[in-house]
């Protein structure tokens, strides 16, 4: 898909787009609220990633201006004020979600991948990743066409995982992936150890490999190259 | 009490002390009055009885003369007044009079002379006085009260209008305070005061507030690219052991300051009064919410939860709401122990949370502070009841903690 990344943060957008581009996207930026106008207006956008603090003006305007010209594109943004009603004003204007600075580049990843589903397929398209099959909307997943019996945090944790194949996922970014901005669980990363061997046992149940590897103790990596 | 009625108050209680002190005065002054015109009316009498003596040898007639004794010469006697009770049968009662006595010469012969002129009664004396001062009295209570009214709501109106100005004032709005001016001297000092520190307040609010939004972006997006560079690093793959325990308390003490960031502009914002939304939150419904996104991990630690939740609803900010009672139930999972137990409560009056758990080693005051950990568990920052204290203070909750051995019991009265 086609991403434009309004930014005013040149290292904080080179790391955006250099991990969207991994993945296979197509990735534009703009740091100013000027040169972001103008990309705008000229070239078709999938997923608009706006950040509200530009040096020479505010995200949200880029937002009004979008849904006036009727642009169909899914907008993200992206913010340090943890304001509420920043968050709600610009869910209001048209937004699609609103991520907290700092987020993890794997939730801002899946975050943009659950809106492009939504916007392009109505949210039915199935993910696929060698043997397994998940079902989005309905939280269900198969290995080899069977289907597993997950809980809702296992499904989490398994689709976090697979939108986010081949990349190092912190303990950290899954936990706040899993609860939410203000928690920190003193028992998440056991919670997320005992789950994750949970997670294993069923799928290798329905005869699948395990992708889900340890890295170091930081963390965890889906993938199923060596 | 309110004005009027305070300064009415201690109109009344000098009155109380001024009356008796009045009626006392009011009584020796009259009498010495009455007196001493009773005195100058009985010595004129006695010059002129004089005069008629010397000039004619008779007695002239007198309304005051009553009774003539013949003495002999070489008595010494001095002319003096004296009070005494006469009885007359007409009043079937004794009744005071005046007297003086002086010696005068009738044919040569020395005779003491008695004038006598009646007094005023004391009964009737002392009650007359106590009616007439009362009624002075009231005349000026009934006075000084309308006076009172009447200065009241003339002379404070403007005073009165500022405060209800100040009370409806919010420092977070954008416009200044006006306020009524007055020719009073003091009330327009006061206005002057009033207004130079509102102003003051204004700018350190908004000062307050920028700082907050400016500290938020320029330290959250640095901290975000420090994260997403150490997740490079650690994907890169080729660090030894060394390096790599010093990337991880790099990332972790990262993850930890921008908690700790977030968690206080948080309570610099409440404190603030940046949450203006009056929600109406169905807190039942927001409870269990909390556990649904909780109950996986409850079921991991086999805690056993109770509940017993009214229908409850209460007027606030649904973050704030929410913040308060996720950090009350996850603290509840947190500090519990493996098999543990939850109850939970919730009435139109309370909610209570309470859980097993270790021995807290801290004192309960002391719980609420920042930065205060009930053990040294490395992933709390101790900044969860330090925000719920400052969201109870927002809407006027009280937030108690009570703990028995390893019973902890959070209770939270909502009014």
């Amino acid at each position: 898909m086609k991403i434009l990344v309004i930014e005013d943060n040149i290292e904080l957008l080179k790391d955006i787009k250099n991990f969207l581009e991994v993945e296979g996207n197509i990735c534009e930026i703009a740091h100013t609220y000027k040169s972001a106008y103008s990309k705008v207006g000229y070239f078709p956008y999938d997923i608009l990633i706006v950040d509200i603090g530009l040096p020479d003006g505010n995200g949200l305007d880029i937002i009004k201006e979008v849904k006036k010209e009727n642009i169909d594109a899914g907008i993200i943004i992206i913010s340090a004020r943890n304001a509420v009603g920043d968050r709600i004003h610009g869910l209001e204007i048209g937004a699609d979600d609103y991520l907290t600075k700092p987020f993890y580049l794997a939730e801002l990843n899946a975050r943009i991948k659950a809106l492009y589903r939504r916007k392009v397929y109505n949210g039915s398209r199935e993910i696929f990743f060698n043997e397994i099959k998940i079902k989005p909307d309905s939280h269900e997943v198969f290995v080899n066409n069977h289907l597993l019996n997950l809980t809702k945090k296992e499904f989490d944790i398994f689709h976090f995982f697979v939108v986010n194949r081949h990349r190092l996922l912190t303990k950290e970014a899954i936990a706040e992936h899993l609860w939410g901005d203000h928690i920190e669980m003193a028992d998440s990363f056991n919670f997320i150890y005992t789950h994750l061997a949970n997670l294993r046992k069923k799928i290798a149940g329905s005869g699948g490999r395990d992708y889900i590897k340890s890295i170091y103790s930081v963390g965890y990596k889906f993938t199923d190259r060596e | 009490m309110n004005l009027v009625r305070k300064t009415n108050t201690y109109y009344l209680i000098f009155l109380a002390f001024l009356f008796p002190i009045m009626v006392t005065v009011d009584y020796y002054l009259i009498q010495y009055i009455v007196n001493s015109e009773v005195e100058e009316i009985l010595l004129h009498e006695s010059e002129r009885i004089n005069f008629h003596l010397v000039e004619e040898g008779t007695f002239p007639a007198s309304n005051y003369l009553f009774e003539t004794t013949p003495v002999s010469e070489d008595i010494a006697f001095s002319p003096k007044f004296k009070d005494t009770l006469f009885y007359e049968a007409y009043a079937d009662k004794r009744i005071p009079y005046r007297t003086y006595e002086f010696i005068a010469q009738v044919h040569s012969q020395n005779v003491r002379i008695s004038l006598k002129h009646v007094l005023l009664e004391i009964n009737e004396l002392i009650l007359l006085l106590f009616v007439t001062t009362t009624l002075v009295l009231l005349v000026l209570v009934t006075g000084l009260f309308f006076i009172n009214q009447k200065i009241y709501r003339w002379a404070w109106s403007p005073f009165f209008k500022n405060l209800t100005t100040l009370n409806n004032y919010d420092v977070a709005q954008k416009q200044s305070i006006h306020l009524e001016p007055s020719n009073i001297l003091e009330f327009e000092e006061l206005n002057k005061v009033v207004t130079s520190l509102i102003d003051q307040v204004k700018k350190d609010f908004q000062n307050l507030k920028e700082f907050n939004q400016n500290i938020s972006h320029e330290i959250q997006t640095p901290l975000a690219i420090i994260r997403n560079k150490i997740v490079l690093l650690l994907e890169s793959q080729n660090l030894d052991s060394k390096e790599l325990q010093w990337v991880q308390a790099v990332y972790q003490e990262t993850n930890k300051l921008s908690k700790i960031e977030k968690s206080l502009t948080l309570i610099s914002r409440i404190e603030n009064q940046e949450f203006k939304r009056l929600d109406s939150v169905d807190v039942r419904l927001l409870i269990e919410n909390i556990m649904n996104n909780m109950i996986e991990m409850i079921t991991f630690k086999k805690l056993k939860v109770k509940t017993n939740l009214n229908p409850v609803k209460i007027k606030c900010d649904l973050v704030l709401a929410d913040i308060l009672f996720t950090n009350l139930i996850k603290n509840a999972v947190q500090h519990n122990h493996e098999g543990g137990s939850i109850e939970m409560f919730l009435s139109e009056e309370k909610f209570e949370i309470i859980n097993t758990g270790d021995e807290s080693l801290i004192e309960t005051a002391q719980l609420f502070n920042r930065f205060q950990k009930g053990n040294a568990s490395k992933e709390s920052l101790g900044l969860g009841l330090a925000i719920n204290q400052r969201i109870c203070e927002l809407y006027g909750f009280r937030l108690d903690y009570n703990r028995q051995g390893r019973i902890h019991t959070f209770s939270l009265f909502f009014q």
